[in-house]
């Protein structure tokens, strides 16, 4: 895990996932790990479409062809992480809990509040540029953290999660893991400022722990099989400490290190491991098969 | 003791605060975040299924019809057509000529084009019962639309989209149907459409006489058919709405076309070995793309003018009206006006 591993050309896998045989809950007999893991099908479509969106118009600052070409298969990648976890809210629909009370104003959140026009035009709509990549560039930060995690979250095997699920969760993660320094540099590249790398690190992770607690509720309180159905940090904890869910631990230390002036994603993760995943997951082998 | 004083009122402040935000939570959970009007995500798209084929029978001279079984499949509207992805990777596109209602299969039926492209040739010789096929859509770019009277002009196989259409139509709607073919043998569901009403239904073996063909005012004209039958009628009725599943140039290839960038105010041509995104590209380098495949969506961009040869497997049929993918997509027309 150093700076010198090789560099993967990055590029869009075109998968695809049928959700006819997944089962609500789908680590069974555990609806709090569940739910919290599914907050990312809440949060996921609409904020890797901003991703995108911000992306596309930063192309004109970059003026280095290789991270240019990386972010150009980083955007292709995230559109199809958006459209992935999207497809999984009509299923979750159909075993009647409607997510979209929260994901409409998830939706409302990054194309209205992080839209464009939320500053005027000129400087300061640069300004709202360059802090909206910066933002990405924190969250990516997660992004990883939580891909690798989920490379290396056995026990979710180990308590028969269902496989389709996992795929998508993995495939998701590998490429998270994939193209975790490209936010990075091109913040880097674009900005760079540790004043503003240090307050949108505060931004994102207040409006992660917000938005995820908030989710984690909103399906726990709506789960038609759960009567009194609660998410308690008490309930994360446990299954932190199962290896069911990221330990709060694990996720405090990793704020120190984003925060170092020293900081390269490229510490983080393992892109061996990830590779290797894609390179035997069902869905990405799928994807490789209809490309060829 | 003023301090204390100042504490305690404070710590009061703040427990009843944090009592009515919990009430206000309590009562609305998802109290304060407003709501986007009209959501973005979870509509559902129109997504790939995987199809049995249960029953391939030869309905006519040269035409197989093939049943498809699935569960729960997406209702359609007549006039819709599926994207079959044949075992070979080949994705060609069928008229649904079933029932609409039924949401357990899917009908399509096909004619063998000798000196086709190669997708009918693949269903007629590789596609049997037992096959499993990747479907996509249904999508609907020739809808039926309410009019006064209706004209149908179908040639040969070119009956599909507009059979759905005919039993759909109300009793007493008023619609005539002239239907060409090279003989009786040759034209499918023959039998059905002469059911549907002898006096309404003209057939014709051999080419049909469209002068004779009397259309009111007022009335919707639909056509599909061989290439040459639908430039006869619509160079007779411009209004005339067709259905075209082979591409306009012969056999897979493209030709050149040119797009003008409306905002930049500059018009290129895009080569027929070429894409519209290369192009583009070449003019406006920090145009964003990604896949070049047409499923990532990156290049998605808002068509102005002119019609849009769809070749990618992304968009819905609202997206389709007025965008196109320009990594794949292409021109129906001569010219496209992009708002880039």
């Amino acid at each position: 895990m150093s700076n010198t591993q090789a560099r993967v050309p990055l590029k869009a896998r075109k998968v695809s996932f049928s959700w006819d045989g997944t089962p609500l809950h789908w680590v069974p007999e555990d609806p709090f790990t569940t739910h919290t893991i599914n907050v990312l099908h809440l949060l996921l479509p609409a904020g890797e479409r901003w991703f995108v969106h911000v992306y596309k118009q930063v192309l004109p600052y970059i003026r280095d062809e290789r991270l240019r070409e990386d972010v150009i298969g980083f955007i292709g990648q995230e559109a199809m992480h958006s459209q992935a976890h999207d497809e999984v809210l009509p299923h979750l629909r159909e075993q009647g809990l409607d997510p979209t009370p929260y994901t409409a104003q998830v939706d409302w959140f990054f194309e209205k509040l992080l839209g464009d026009r939320t500053l005027p035009p000129g400087r300061a709509r640069r300004w709202w540029l360059m802090e909206r990549v910066a933002l990405i560039a924190a969250i990516e930060h997660y992004t990883a953290f939580l891909g690798n995690w989920v490379l290396n979250a056995d026990e979710l095997d180990r308590r028969g999660a269902d496989p389709t699920m996992l795929d998508l969760l993995r495939w998701h993660g590998a490429e998270e893991v994939e193209h975790r320094s490209v936010a990075f540099e091109l913040f880097m590249h674009v900005d760079g400022s540790y004043r503003r790398r240090v307050r949108t690190w505060a931004t994102a992770f207040s409006a992660l722990v917000f938005l995820w607690q908030r989710g984690a509720r909103f399906f726990m309180e709506n789960d038609p099989t759960l009567i009194d159905g609660k998410a308690s940090f008490k309930d994360f904890h446990v299954r932190g400490r199962r290896g069911l869910l990221p330990t709060a631990g694990d996720m405090l230390r990793s704020i120190p290190r984003y925060l170092s002036r020293d900081y390269h994603p490229s510490q983080e993760g393992d892109t061996e491991q990830a590779v290797a995943y894609l390179a035997a997951s069902p869905a990405a082998t799928a994807a490789e098969k209809r490309a060829a | 003791m003023p301090r204390l004083r100042t504490v305690a009122l404070v710590a009061g402040a703040a427990l009843l605060a944090r009592g009515a935000l919990r009430r206000r939570i309590q009562v609305s959970p998802l109290w304060p975040m407003p709501a986007l009007e009209e959501p973005t995500s979870g509509r559902p798209r129109s997504r790939a299924l995987r199809l049995l084929v249960t029953s391939r029978e030869t309905v006519a001279e040269g035409v197989v019809r093939l049943r498809l079984e699935g569960r729960d499949l997406p209702r359609w509207e007549p006039g819709a057509h599926l994207d079959l992805v044949l075992p070979s990777g080949l994705v060609r596109q069928y008229s649904l000529c079933g029932d609409p209602e039924d949401t357990s299969s899917y009908t399509v039926a096909t004619r063998l084009v000798e000196d086709g492209r190669g997708g009918s040739r693949e269903v007629h010789e590789q596609v049997t019962e037992g096959t499993e096929l990747e479907v996509r859509g249904p999508r609907n770019r020739f809808p039926l639309v309410e009019a006064e009277s209706y004209v149908f002009v179908a040639g040969g196989i070119g009956i599909t989209p507009l059979l759905p259409m005919l039993r759909s139509l109300p009793e007493h709607a008023e619609w005539r149907l002239l239907y060409a073919g090279r003989d009786r043998a040759s034209m499918p569901f023959l039998e059905e459409v002469e059911k549907l009403g002898r006096d309404r239904v003209t057939v014709v073996e051999g080419r049909p006489d469209l002068d004779a063909l009397e259309v009111r005012e007022g009335a919707a004209v639909y056509c599909c058919g061989p290439e040459g039958l639908m430039a006869s009628v619509a160079a007779r009725f411009p209004d005339v709405r067709l259905e075209r599943f082979a591409a306009r140039t012969p056999a897979g290839g493209t030709s050149d076309f040119q797009v003008e960038l409306r905002r930049s105010g500059r018009t290129l041509t895009v080569p027929a070995d070429s894409t519209v995104l290369a192009a583009v590209r070449r003019e406006l380098p920090d145009t964003a793309y990604s896949c070049e495949q047409g499923f990532c969506g990156t290049c998605q961009q808002r068509v102005l003018e002119g019609e849009i040869d769809h070749r990618d497997e992304l968009l819905t049929d609202e997206e389709r009206a007025d965008s196109m993918l320009i990594c794949v997509s292409r021109a129906r027309s001569d010219r496209l006006v992009l708002d880039m």
